[in-house]
């Protein structure tokens, strides 16, 4: 927890080790909880198939034109779908299908609770019938895109083994429909995602990566794929990753946006962990083509791209040292200076990664000139990516030398640092009230304890942390308390104290021990 | 205890005897209640008597006791027994919350009170139902109960706004967020519209707005941590209603109370904290609904009145446009010139006007208003709050904002032109406007550091400040005389020097004004004038230009002390040590009188000493009055003596503890400077320095320590001679220090000087021990101070008794003693050694062993001399700390390194840094090479081959160089 975090930092300052900057860098998820609405920015997991696609058109010639949509009632379905009439299996399917790719309300339970899965599952299996394993494969696809329930009944219906042998089908419409419904059940989570592992799924998909694959298709594929890299609890198997992995990297030298975006978001859930799996990817040299991305243009491969390498720098100092060697501190400044929050905030959570190494690594932060960005955005960024530049500022100081400390307060860091302690967020103050602290130690060795005291002042924190003396979560309040009064061990060696002799002075006598320093 | 009709009344009886007035009857019901809680039912019993009993008295009583019971028993502390017993926590918590809610409101605030400490320690998971049991009672349509809920509900969810993030806080607050968030909406929306219907309902109007506030705080609790969801998805009806909210009045909710803050203040207040928590943490989802809370913020603010009642929401609310207008995204809605204006002629200008409320404190309170007009602690003031806004709003329009003020401040000039003795407020809101648009940056010690370039302030000041002050009546128009002179203080850096000399007379003069306030303001602005440096680091204004004005500025300081309400007033006598400080030997003619001026302000305030700041510079200036005349004339000290002494000891005897640390400075200052040995009445005092409960209070620490030490350099052989048995008592009190990781460094200070001063035959007996114990203390709790102290300490001792010495010393405690201090400590350490004068004694001791100590050339410490000889070569190539310049005239008590409040370090009775090394060694590099070279003619051929086979060839280098510089060759 980061509170723990920061007291081990703490101590770490007490006993003069230097720090650890494994404890300083921080993983993504800090608390599983979330009180937010789901990121508009993450990866979709599963995706509904709703309009009519040229593909469709191209299978049915002529349905739009004729009108000739044929309504049927639920029971009409159950009974045409059961029934052995190929031409009403087809119609009803086409039918169920039709409702589930509606724009509002699709009757996903509806569906489910006619307890027509099983048959459907079946159809798949109809080789003879494309026309019937394309309609089927599209409503279970759209079935298995709803909840977590609604993909169990999917997959409780055997529609794995089902879907994966269909990747083959000699049909390419329906091996692609066949990879999105895998995608689904592979974005529902860790358990679905390593069934289908286990299954086999990765072989007979890779294989339908070709330089003669339509880019729609492969599309589907790269989103199928980055859903089998996703999710932790467990991490995918090692294995598996291994062979994702090339294939992935080929991909992200692809010229689509959308096929380079979501292999992108594939290798940063491969990063998102320990730093062995972050290890895998670094070693596919793939981080200058990351870094690449992040400075591209478009918003869906620059977020994923960030994202990635993000959650390399929080890895070992080697693996940070790989991503700055990619070039990650050229493009850090203007991801900095993004439009867009989350951009910034993204931007600001990797810096601070990147200033808890060691102060080699500060200094190529420095030199790259990423102090100039970070303090602006420390002054005027959303507060999400405030709080993560707070962070940076926390680690530099930590981490860095005096002199390098001195750079960062020279850049203007203190104004805007100072002005955050009127934050609304208890952890930011405090983290901020820390950094104080150490800016207070660099000073004292540069016997400039005065200057930063009226620079403190000055700037409106004194104040301040005056104020937060009266703040109501208790380390805010002592760390406030300890910058004015500075720390004071007061504790006494009982056994040296002196008794009180008979003339009322002290007694001066002690006890002969064995000394061993 | 059963639940019975008897128990009942006894405990009724008891109760009722808790609040008799004798503490014979009290006491023992108080002990009996004790003694009976531990017992099941008996909270039962109190529910049972807050509910039932016939008497209200009772009821309150029961009840009060019932919340302090639960406050001491119910949290359950691992390893301890479990003090309620379980059926009646169950039962406790199946009944409380009816019971609350059916209860006056008296009770009520006593029960809501024991649910959150109970919520604190069972909620969620002990106590699963409170929340839907809370909420089912928002369809009750009883405000009382609704009431009742919300404000239980704010005191279980206020610590949201605190604590950090974890994820047992947010599991809960998501489930807080999933039983409440709806219902809260929903009652919120039924309140409002309640609202509409009984708008003309005035005492139904009062219960709901109760429920709108706490509404409102509940909103500000659950949205604190992060953004919910569910208020993401209904942030249209929440910011709405708010909305409409803020732009509401009712008449009927008006209070007539000038000064309490009725509901619809306290209401928009929240709301305004709301707006601003959601623009400072979620402005991405908020910025649609920014610009109509700007709007209706400042319209808010247009139509509010200046009664004090109003102060709160006021400074809430342009707080919060002062924060929006910084952000750059938001630049647009106040760059319209036209909005400008009309902030700044409608928002600004009339919160900055001086109030009746301010002419009341001005007048009657003078202390507070000081403290807030000089000080700063005005945070929460309408005029500071006015000030962020201009200074907002300079961030991106310090021009155009500028010009408008600029235009407003001529217009309001020209009023009070019109007609001074009626419109002199206006000068005042002319000048604090003024004063607002030019500073940027500001601190106590320098006044402003950043002014506005766009501001004429020289210009204003001769124009419309110099005139007040040379007005004839330094009683006339208060207010505007101490407005211009915070102006001259506040500016200091920025008007010209010609124009502060100018001034310098007319602050004098107003030191004789009547106005607390402006003889204080015209008292401080001289001592910061006082305080500002010229070139060379030299005062601004010197000694010299303040020559005609000696006499003129001593009388009306001192007299000012006079002046009613200023007999103990901090900045007088801060004005008088500053003026001292500054005039130097031109005070000497003055001393006579000031002396007997300033014990008999001593005499009267030991009586009762209650302004720490007054004693502090009054000391400060004794001692000034000390060393400016002994400088001149070393026999004054006599006189001073037989001045001070009749009010030290009846200060001792008394034991006045805030004004003892200060005695012992002074008495330290006054005995070295004597030349000769210590007088006798000193020696008569110094049994009673070694009493343990001197030593007790830390405050007296350093300075005792301090006068033991000018005792041991003044007096050491009379102690030897005439107090010997007193040495033990002294190395006691060594020894206390040392026991202490705050006051080690005192001990050694101590230790340091009875190893300087001391005959060595005198503490012989006692040495052994005082190893012992430093060794002890070293083993046990070592800390990187307490080895500084200690390696200067032992180098010190190295130099005074030889390095052999110390050698059979340390060997004498425990065998190969000697080698493993060299090993552990010294060489690894001995580059932590901090200070020029440590350094040196630290290099000189080093050079000893390496040179003069036979073992370390014949023994197995033989293979510690290259690494201590590289040791010693680090120390000497370390970059030197430069020495701190001498600017004690500068000095602050807040600026001295060690202050505290138990202490109070005189910065004038400071004493010179003492080298005891000085005459014996010039260069210890020079000194080292010499040595070397001594020892290798005593041992031909030992030292370069010990050097060459060894040492590190940088090292060697350095040493070269040495020996180069002292033209000598190692054989």
């Amino acid at each position: 927890m980061p509170v723990e975090i920061k007291h081990s930092e703490r101590m770490r300052k007490f006993k003069n080790k230097g720090k650890d900057a494994a404890a300083l860098r921080r993983q993504r998820v800090e608390v599983n909880i979330e009180l937010r609405k789901a990121k508009k920015d993450e990866q979709i997991l599963k995706r509904r198939s709703i309009s009519f696609r040229l593909m469709d058109e191209s299978l049915s010639p002529g349905e739009e034109r004729r009108n000739e949509i044929i309504q049927l009632s639920l029971e009409e379905i159950v009974e045409a779908v059961n029934g052995s009439n190929m031409e009403l299996q087809l119609q009803a399917t086409q039918a169920t299908r039709r409702m589930l790719s509606r724009q509002k309300d699709p009757p996903i339970n509806q569906i489910i609770e006619l307890g027509i899965i099983p048959r459907l599952v079946e159809f798949l299996t109809h080789a003879d019938n494309a026309p019937l394993q394309f309609e089927a494969a599209w409503a279970l696809t759209n079935i298995a895109s709803g909840t977590s329930d609604h993909t169990k009944a999917v997959v409780e219906g055997g529609a794995i083994p089902a879907f994966i042998s269909l990747l083959s089908s000699p049909h390419m419409h329906i091996s692609e429909q066949s990879v999105w419904a895998l995608g689904n059940i592979a974005g529902d989570g860790p358990l679905y995602r390593d069934a289908l592992i286990n299954c086999n799924v990765i072989p007979p998909l890779l294989a339908l990566v070709s330089p003669v694959t339509p880019v729609g298709f492969l599309r589907n594929i790269t989103w199928t794929l980055s859903n089998l890299c996703r999710n932790k609890n467990p991490y995918p198997p090692l294995d598996a990753v291994k062979k994702m992995l090339p294939v992935l990297i080929c991909l992200m030298e692809h010229e689509d946006k959308d096929i380079i975006s979501d292999s992108c978001w594939a290798v940063s859930y491969l990063t998102d962990g320990s730093n062995d799996r972050i290890q895998i990817v670094v070693d596919t040299g793939i981080l200058p083509r990351l870094v690449q991305l992040m400075a591209s243009p478009e918003l869906i491969i620059m977020t994923p791209a960030l994202r990635a390498i993000g959650n390399v720098v929080t890895g070992t100092d080697e693996q940070t040292q790989a991503a700055i060697d990619a070039g990650v501190l050229a493009v850090l400044p203007c991801l900095l200076r993004h439009a867009k929050p989350t951009i910034q905030k993204e931007a600001a959570w990797t810096l601070s990664n990147i200033a808890a190494g060691p102060c080699q690594q500060i200094q190529q932060l420095i030199t790259c000139g990423l102090l100039p960005p970070l303090v602006e955005l420390l002054d005027k960024g959303d507060f999400k990516a405030q709080k993560e530049a707070v962070w940076a500022v926390a680690n530099f100081t930590t981490g860095g030398t005096v002199e390098q400390v001195v750079e960062l307060v020279q850049s203007g860091v203190l104004k805007p640092l100072l002005n955050l302690l009127l934050a609304k967020d208890s952890k930011t103050i405090l983290v901020i009230l820390d950094t104080i602290s150490n800016l207070f130690l660099a000073a004292e060795k540069l016997g400039e304890t005065e200057r930063l005291c009226l620079l403190v002042e000055e700037l409106d924190g004194l104040e301040k942390i005056e104020a937060l003396q009266t703040h109501d979560n208790n380390m805010v309040y002592r760390a406030a308390l300890n910058i004015i009064e500075k720390y004071f061990s007061g504790e006494e060696n009982p056994d040296l104290q002196p008794g009180t002799g008979q003339d009322g002075l002290y007694d001066f006598s002690v006890e002969k021990q064995d000394f061993n320093f | 205890m059963e639940l019975s009709d008897a128990n009942l009344q006894t405990l009724t009886e008891y109760l009722k005897k808790t609040l008799d007035p004798d503490p014979a009857i009290r006491r023992p019901a108080e002990k009996f209640l004790e003694s009976v809680e531990g017992s099941q039912n008996y909270p039962l019993l109190l529910l049972t008597l807050l509910e039932k009993s016939q008497e209200n008295v009772i009821k309150v009583c029961a009840s009060v006791t019932f919340k302090n019971y639960i406050k001491r028993n119910w949290r359950i502390v691992e390893d301890e027994p479990n003090k309620i017993c379980e059926s009646d926590r169950i039962a406790i918590k199946a009944n409380i919350v009816p019971l609350m809610l059916s209860s006056p409101e008296q009770i009520q605030k006593q029960l809501s009170d024991a649910i959150s400490i109970i919520g604190r320690e069972d909620f969620p998971q002990k106590w699963p139902d409170l929340l839907t049991e809370m909420v089912n009672r928002f369809q009750s349509g009883d405000f009382h109960v609704i009431n009742g809920v919300l404000r239980t509900a704010h005191s279980l969810f206020k610590r949201y706004r605190h604590e950090f993030k974890s994820n047992e806080l947010w599991t809960e607050i998501k489930l807080v967020l999933d039983a409440f968030a709806l219902p809260l909406t929903n009652l919120f929306k039924a309140t409002i519209e309640l609202c509409s219907t009984h708008a003309n309902d005035a005492s139904a109007l009062k219960v709901l707005f109760s429920s709108l506030i706490l509404i409102a705080k509940l909103f500000y609790s659950l949205n604190f941590q992060d953004l919910p969801e569910f208020f993401e998805d209904n942030m249209e009806t929440w910011m709405t209603n708010f909305h409409s909210l803020l732009t509401l009045d009712n008449k009927l909710l008006q209070t007539d109370d000038e000064e309490e803050a009725g509901l619809l203040e306290l209401l928009k207040s929240q709301i305004c904290d709301n707006a601003a928590l959601y623009a400072q943490k979620y402005d991405e989802e908020f910025q649609p609904y920014l610009p109509r809370f700007v709007t209706a913020i400042w319209n808010l603010l247009v139509t509010t009145g200046q009664e004090v009642k109003y102060d709160l929401l006021v400074s809430n609310a342009i707080q919060f446009l002062a924060s929006v207008c910084e952000r750059p995204h938001y630049k647009h809605l106040f760059e319209d010139q036209n909005t400008l204006t009309s902030i700044c002629e409608k928002v600004i200008v009339p919160n900055m006007e001086f109030r009746a409320a301010d002419e009341e404190a001005f007048e009657d309170n003078s202390e507070e208003y000081i403290r807030r007009d000089l000080e700063g602690s005005d945070i929460d003031t309408r005029r500071r709050a006015a000030c962020d806004l201009v200074r907002g709003l300079c961030k991106f329009f310090e021009g155009p904002v500028t010009g408008i003020f600029s235009g407003y401040v001529n217009s309001m000039l020209q009023e009070y032109a019109k007609n001074p003795s009626v419109n002199w407020k206006h000068k005042d809101a002319a000048i604090y406007l003024v004063t607002s648009l030019a500073s940027k940056a500001q601190t106590q010690k320098h006044g402003i550091t950043q002014a506005n370039e766009l501001v004429n302030l020289t210009e204003f000041f001769v124009n419309h400040i110099q005139p007040d002050l040379k007005s004839a009546s330094v009683n006339e128009f208060p207010v505007l005389k101490a407005d211009g002179i915070k102006y001259i203080m506040i500016f200091r850096n920025q008007v010209p020097k010609e124009q502060l000399l100018v001034s310098i007379p007319l602050l004098i003069n107003h030191l004789q004004a009547e106005s607390i306030v402006v003889h204080t303001y015209a008292a401080h602005a001289l001592e910061r004038l006082f305080t500002m440096r010229g070139t060379n680091n030299t005062t601004l204004i010197t000694a010299a230009e303040m020559a005609p004005f000696v006499e003129v500025l001593l009388t009306n300081l001192f007299k000012a002390l006079t002046l009613p309400g200023s007999s103990e007033n901090e900045y007088i006598m801060k004005a008088i040590m500053r003026s001292f400080s500054l005039l130097q030997e031109s005070i000497i003619p003055y001393i006579p009188s000031v002396i007997t001026q300033l014990t008999q302000k001593l005499l009267a305030v030991s009586k009762n000493p209650s302004k720490p700041h007054f004693n502090h510079y009054m000391f400060e200036s004794i001692c000034l009055s000390i060393r400016i005349t002994c400088k001149a004339n070393p026999d004054a000290v006599g006189s001073f003596e037989e001045a001070l002494f009749m009010v030290f000891t009846e200060i001792l005897q008394n034991d006045v503890q805030e004004f003892i640390p200060y005695v012992f400075q002074v008495m330290s200052l006054l005995l070295e400077m004597h030349k000769n040995e210590i007088p006798s009445s000193y020696m008569a005092l110094f049994p009673h320095l070694l009493q343990p409960v001197l030593w007790e209070r830390t405050g007296n620490i350093p300075p005792l320590v301090r006068l033991l030490q000018a005792y041991l350099e003044r007096g050491a052989n009379t102690i030897a001679s005439a107090a010997a048995d007193k040495i033990p008592g002294l190395l006691g009190v060594f020894q206390k220090l040392i026991a202490s990781k705050a006051n080690d460094h005192q001990g050694f200070y101590l230790l340091n000087s009875i190893i300087e001063h001391m005959p060595p035959e005198s503490v012989d007996q006692y040495r052994k021990q005082i190893f012992i114990l430093l060794f002890q203390r070293l083993q046990n709790s070592k800390t990187t101070k307490f080895i500084k102290s200690f390696l200067v300490f032992i180098n010190l001792y190295c130099i005074k008794y030889g390095a052999l010495a110390l050698q059979e010393i340390f060997d004498s405690i425990q065998p190969k003693m000697f080698g493993m201090v060299l090993e552990k400590i010294i060489i690894p350490e001995i580059q932590k050694v901090s200070g020029q004068v440590e350094k040196k004694i630290c290099a000189v001791g080093i050079t000893k062993i390496l040179t003069e100590c036979p073992p370390m050339m014949d023994t197995e410490y033989t293979k510690l001399w290259i690494p201590l000889l590289q040791a010693l070569i680090g120390l000497f190539e370390l970059p030197e700390d430069d020495t701190i310049p001498d600017e004690e005239h500068f000095i602050d008590i807040e600026d001295t390194p060690g202050y505290q409040t138990a202490f109070s370090q005189l910065a004038f009775a400071g004493k010179k840094e003492h080298d005891p090394v000085g005459q014996m060694v010039n260069n210890p590099r020079i000194h080292l090479a010499q040595s070397l070279h001594k020892l290798s003619t005593a041992c031909p051929g030992r030292v370069p081959s010990m050097l060459s086979t060894s040492l590190n060839a940088e090292a060697l280098q350095y040493l070269q160089g040495y020996l180069q510089a002292a033209s000598v060759t190692l054989l």
